[in-house]
């Protein structure tokens, strides 16, 4: 009895089933298209160099924009967003040297990252370089 | 005439189909290696929106985000401060010779105060990242 098996084992010839791999490959195919999410945000590019300047050395002619809650203020003026676009647009930002793009960007406490983001959105847009002002720490 | 159009009427079409797993398997070792696993998972919160957003294809250092809650992530773990970012990003800022590779996605809640996201905008700046803030396009 135990010789008989060891002979048919030896006959038998070992063939690894190839027919369904391509079905395999298939359905990893799909698995893999399904799974997928090709990720696409939208996003703006703010230039926010390190680093601290006192007050004292900023220039006077450095525009600054003040986010006091809901309103914007560009060098101290009141305007809405669109006002902001087009005083910033009218400065011809990207013709200028790196250093001479700063704009200041100041904000009251509390200030929401929404209306934030409008203003940096702005700034960025036309060519700025934002620089953040912080309030002094007592 | 009709000749041709006879035998063409005859002719059997034999779509060649032994290639199909090979081509497969290309495909699949195709998109393993395209694929980027995703290090971050979309915490809750309502993105800012504005006029001057941009799609961007997403390569990016680093992805900090500030969910609704205040916490504050980067690439899918909590920290507690601001510094802890910074020094996150620098340490993987610190090999980049390109602008390209410094960009560091930031997400955070529209709603948030200045208190809790203009600290972790300077950790990032000054770890050497260039900021990608993520927002949407405006509401119609």
């Amino acid at each position: 009895m135990r010789k008989k098996s060891k002979r048919e084992k030896k006959h038998r010839e070992g063939e690894i089933p190839t027919g369904s791999f391509s079905d395999i490959a298939f359905l990893l195919i799909i698995y893999f298209i399904i799974a997928t999410t090709l990720v696409k945000v939208k996003s703006i590019t703010a230039d926010m160099p390190a680093g601290e300047k006192s007050a004292q050395s900023q220039s006077d002619k450095t525009p600054i924009v003040n986010l006091r809650g809901q309103e914007i203020f560009l060098n101290d003026k009141p305007v809405d967003l669109a006002g902001l676009n087009e005083r910033l647009a009218a400065l011809e930002l990207f013709d200028k040297d790196p250093k001479d793009r700063v704009i200041m960007l100041e904000s009251a406490r509390g200030t929401a990252y929404g209306n934030y983001y409008q203003a940096m959105a702005s700034i960025s847009t036309n060519g700025g370089v934002i620089a953040l002002v912080k309030e002094d720490e007592k | 005439m009709a000749k041709i159009r006879q035998s063409k009427k005859r002719r059997k079409v034999a779509v060649p189909i032994a290639s199909m797993g090979d081509i497969a398997f290309l495909l699949i070792i195709f998109f393993m290696v395209c694929s980027e696993i995703s290090k971050d998972r979309p915490k809750p919160m309502t993105l800012p929106w504005s006029e001057f957003v941009e799609k961007e294809e997403v390569n990016v250092v680093a992805r900090v985000q500030i969910d609704e809650d205040g916490q504050i992530w980067l690439d899918g773990y909590q920290y507690d401060s601001p510094k802890d970012i910074e020094w996150g990003v620098r340490a993987l800022t610190a090999n980049t010779t390109d602008d390209e590779e410094r960009k560091v996605q930031f997400s955070c809640d529209a709603n948030l105060p200045k208190e809790q996201f203009e600290p972790v905008l300077e950790a990032i700046a000054a770890g050497g990242g260039i900021l990608m803030a993520v927002g949407e396009d405006q509401p119609q």
